[in-house]
């Protein structure tokens, strides 16, 4: 969005840069267990992104005035390693890194039973390892990855995808460029049990047509995507369902 | 770093096995944990390591940006290395600025590549007094069972020696190997149980005393040096390690020198 420079993301064919068809998505990888110290912990890799979480506690929450007297908080920090991205990113906290650890502890928040530990905290951290669009998306994936392998327990996993828009055309998963230079990003965390959301943010342009077809796309991306983790979940832990 | 509680028991325990000349983890006093070393792992830096000592694992990435000479040294670049600990990588590790322990990781892998001339500042000059390379070397650590030191090392200078400099994207040339003249190696020791050991992991570093850090060059030559934490050795105990740190320095040089 708000891309310069004039790129040809979608070729006639409908091919797009990394040869995929507008309703494909990129390749997924999961693997659950990889940060031996932590509590839980998962890898996600989704296309060339690639992204770790950890799950460490339920800790006490200290200072006090952080705790909660009827449930856990969740402390969820998403950063990016300086080394992720083309240009170097100069280590520390910025308003983006800030806001998508906040939007991804609420929809977390939404799934974990947090009434069982009170005056507790589960820490929740994110570190994205090297990006190429959606790691947001592939982040919450991988938090959601990484709290079921610490045994904290949920009503659902969260699945995160986005779709979006690029020269008029809707196409699912979006890949640098087309997060570069397209129209529109949606990106949506579904639960895949109930198809309920807890994760919603839209930029960009696009009409009420467009919007349900990139709404239809992340429902089907979604379950795609569930049924990778749930593979992840049983070569760790075993188990037909 | 939040202050870890010592548990007595764990010292006790430690000081215990010294006696049997055994460790918590039943290796040698000298013996390392199992090495796992991958390069080019990460898209996109220019150059990256991988490396797993047991159950700590930590990766390195390594950019490079343009600077402008100091006035001082028109023709040279420059190098940065900086440790990250965040709390991704064990449950001590807290968030915030970075603490006092990830710099010092960061400046002692620093001293060790830096002072062994292995990377020439002249190599990285552009144009004389106005562009130069800026080598920014990013230490990573995702899981830390102790000993981030060396890992960090062995992956930093892996890492630079697959880097490639990658001048078309700052168009000012074409892409080219980062040239390296020599291997620096680190190894570490930890007093544990009263006697230093080698790679220590988190249990020893936790119910432990000092440590050293012994860098040396591929000759052999001392090139930096470190001791940390509370604690007080002697001259016999520092010549037993330089010793074992001659030895060992050689076959991690074997290990690098065998990736790609």
């Amino acid at each position: 969005m708000g891309g310069y420079g004039d790129i040809q993301c979608i070729d006639e064919n409908g091919i797009r840069l990394d040869g995929r068809t507008a309703e494909q998505m990129r390749e997924v990888e999961i693997e659950c267990g990889v940060i031996p110290v932590a509590d839980g912990s998962a890898r996600v890799k989704w296309g060339k992104n690639e992204v770790i979480a950890a799950v460490y506690g339920p800790m006490e929450a200290h200072p006090r005035k952080i705790q909660r007297q009827d449930r856990a908080i969740l402390d969820v920090r998403y950063n990016m390693a300086p080394f992720s991205t083309t240009d170097r990113i100069r280590p520390g906290f910025n308003r983006r890194s800030r806001e998508i650890s906040k939007v991804t502890a609420d929809a977390l928040e939404s799934v974990v039973d947090l009434e069982l530990y009170p005056r507790s905290k589960i820490r929740v951290e994110i570190e994205i390892i090297c990006a190429e669009a959606g790691t947001r998306c592939a982040g919450i994936t991988a938090a959601s990855m990484a709290l079921a392998d610490a045994g904290i327990p949920m009503s659902d996993m969260v699945v995160s995808v986005a779709s979006g828009k690029v020269h008029d055309i809707v196409v699912c998963d979006l890949n640098k460029e087309e997060d570069n230079y397209g129209e529109a990003d949606l990106p949506m965390g579904i639960l895949p049990m109930t198809g309920e959301l807890v994760f919603l943010q839209m930029d960009g342009d696009l009409n009420m047509e467009q919007f349900q077809q990139a709404w239809d796309y992340n429902m089907e991306s979604a379950k795609e995507v569930h049924a990778i983790m749930v593979e992840a979940l049983k070569r760790r832990y075993g188990g037909d369902e | 770093m939040a202050i870890p509680i010592v548990p007595t028991l764990l010292r006790e325990s430690l000081a215990a096995l010294a006696t049997e000349d055994s460790r918590i983890d039943g290796r040698g006093r000298f013996e390392g944990r199992d090495i796992e070393i991958e390069v080019n792992c990460l898209a996109n830096a220019e150059g990256s390591c991988r490396v797993r000592m047991g159950d700590t694992i930590v990766l390195v990435g390594v950019k490079f940006q343009i600077m402008t000479p100091y006035p001082d040294r028109p023709t040279q670049g420059g190098l940065m290395t900086s440790a990250e600990v965040r709390p991704v990588c064990g449950p001590d590790w807290e968030p915030g600025p970075p603490s006092a322990e990830s710099i010092e990781l960061g400046r002692v892998v620093d001293r060790g590549i830096r002072e062994s001339g292995c990377l020439n500042m002249d190599d990285l000059c552009i144009l004389p007094g106005e562009k130069a390379w800026q080598v920014i070397v990013d230490l990573f650590a995702i899981s830390d069972d102790g000993n981030l030191f060396d890992a960090f090392a062995l992956a930093a200078i892996a890492a630079l020696s697959t880097a490639i400099v990658p001048a078309e994207r700052f168009d000012v040339g074409e892409d080219y190997p980062l040239p390296l003249s020599s291997t620096p190696m680190m190894t570490s020791y930890h007093k544990v149980g009263g006697r230093f050991v080698y790679d220590a992991n988190k249990r020893e570093e936790l119910g432990g005393d000092e440590r050293i850090h012994i860098t040396l060059g591929d000759e052999g030559h001392v090139h930096s040096l470190q001791k940390g934490l509370r604690g007080v050795f002697t001259a016999a105990e520092f010549t037993e390690i330089m010793d074992q740190a001659q030895i060992r320095c050689v076959e991690l040089r074997d290990i690098v020198g065998k990736l790609e």
